[in-house]
């Protein structure tokens, strides 16, 4: 499990440094405002990221934003403030835990085992729709190219399904690609 | 919102009765042990449930395991045991987070906010899917006196139709 950490004041980086390091996580990046965060997490692909809120150039929730638009990895926020508006875009850039300054080793390690928990269920529901969605497209296609070719060269749907199975086969393309390439060039 | 408490410990239960309705909350049940909570769940209809882990006649992580199946809420564990163990027993239960007490203010209302979003995406997601048909495609495969095998293909399309084809040609 490789950690991003985000904190720019460097006693508390070197804390909660130790504190991961000591539960068995590596920290593979320590980022010291959040535009660092922002480009380590595109360069060291973190498994989750500790990001603290009020940091140099870019805050904490700003950069958990960005970081989840680019590549969703679970994310918990360590903050000494916890105004309600600040909690509210938290909630909203879509990170999964919210600790308070000073936080102890027993606040920090049960956050982070519940993040990663509810992470991996919210991303596996969501390949889920992803692969639903690309096979519902799919299948749009594939119907589109048949009534295509039933059309332009006078097929039955059995034949011209064949027609592009066959096609799929002798190419070794997927049957979308082959669908998609009818619809292009007689659609 | 409406919050659902379970805590055995009587002052602990108050103080966050107390902490919740401050910030706006309501606290719509008061549980004083797992089985109660689960009873609760059915009737005062909660947004989410904040539950103790150490309580007696059924302890927080089956209240929330019982509650989820019935009303899928999001679920807060509270919990002076913040070992490796209870908290994964809390994960397996389905919990979305763990605080452990002595907690502060300034921890569970960013823990109810955030486990409401993250639940409410969640579900959003899982509708999605209740709501697409998968298209889904059976083939059999029939062997002939010819040696030839035909395909037999029964097919769901992404209208929900289902079709059967005896496919002419052998694969």
């Amino acid at each position: 499990m490789r950690v991003l950490v985000a904190e720019d004041e460097t006693l508390i980086r070197l804390d909660l440094t130790g504190m991961l390091q000591s539960a068995g996580f590596e920290v593979c990046a320590e980022a010291r405002d959040g535009v660092e965060a922002v480009e380590l997490a595109r360069s060291e692909l973190p498994d989750l990221a500790v990001l603290d809120v009020k940091m140099p150039r870019l805050d904490g929730i700003e950069s958990a934003r960005r970081i989840l638009d680019e590549r969703p990895i679970p994310i918990v926020i360590v903050s000494a403030y916890t105004e309600t508006s600040l909690v509210e875009r938290a909630a909203e850039a879509g990170v999964f835990g919210y600790l308070s300054k000073p936080f102890r080793e027993e606040d920090l390690l049960p956050a982070i085992a519940t993040a990663r928990a509810r992470f991996g269920q919210l991303a596996a529901v969501r390949d889920q729709v992803e692969t639903l969605a690309e096979a519902l497209a799919a299948r749009k296609v594939i119907e589109r190219a048949k009534g295509i070719l039933m059309e332009k060269d006078g097929l039955t749907e059995d034949a011209a399904f064949g027609r592009l199975r066959k096609a799929s086969q002798t190419s070794g393309r997927p049957l979308r690609v082959i669908a998609e390439a009818v619809v292009a060039t007689m659609g | 919102m409406n919050v659902l408490i379970a805590e055995d410990e009587t002052i602990i239960r108050l103080d966050l009765k107390g902490l919740l309705e401050k910030n706006g909350f309501r606290v719509c049940g008061e549980a004083r042990n797992g089985a109660e909570a689960v009873e609760l769940a059915r009737t005062c209809e909660p947004d989410v449930a904040l539950l103790d882990l150490r309580m007696p006649v059924v302890d927080g992580a089956e209240a929330a395991r019982r509650i989820y199946a019935e009303r899928p809420i999001p679920i807060v564990m509270l919990t002076a045991f913040s070992d490796r163990a209870n908290v994964e027993k809390a994960i397996a239960a389905g919990v979305f987070t763990y605080l452990t007490k002595p907690f502060r203010e300034t921890d569970l209302v960013p823990a109810i906010r955030l486990a409401v979003a993250r639940h409410t995406e969640l579900l959003a997601a899982r509708r999605t899917i209740g709501k697409t048909p998968p298209p889904a495609r059976i083939e059999i495969r029939l062997p002939s006196h010819s040696g030839h095998h035909w395909p037999l293909r029964v097919q769901r399309t992404a209208d929900g139709s289902v079709g059967v084809v005896l496919d002419g040609e052998t694969a």
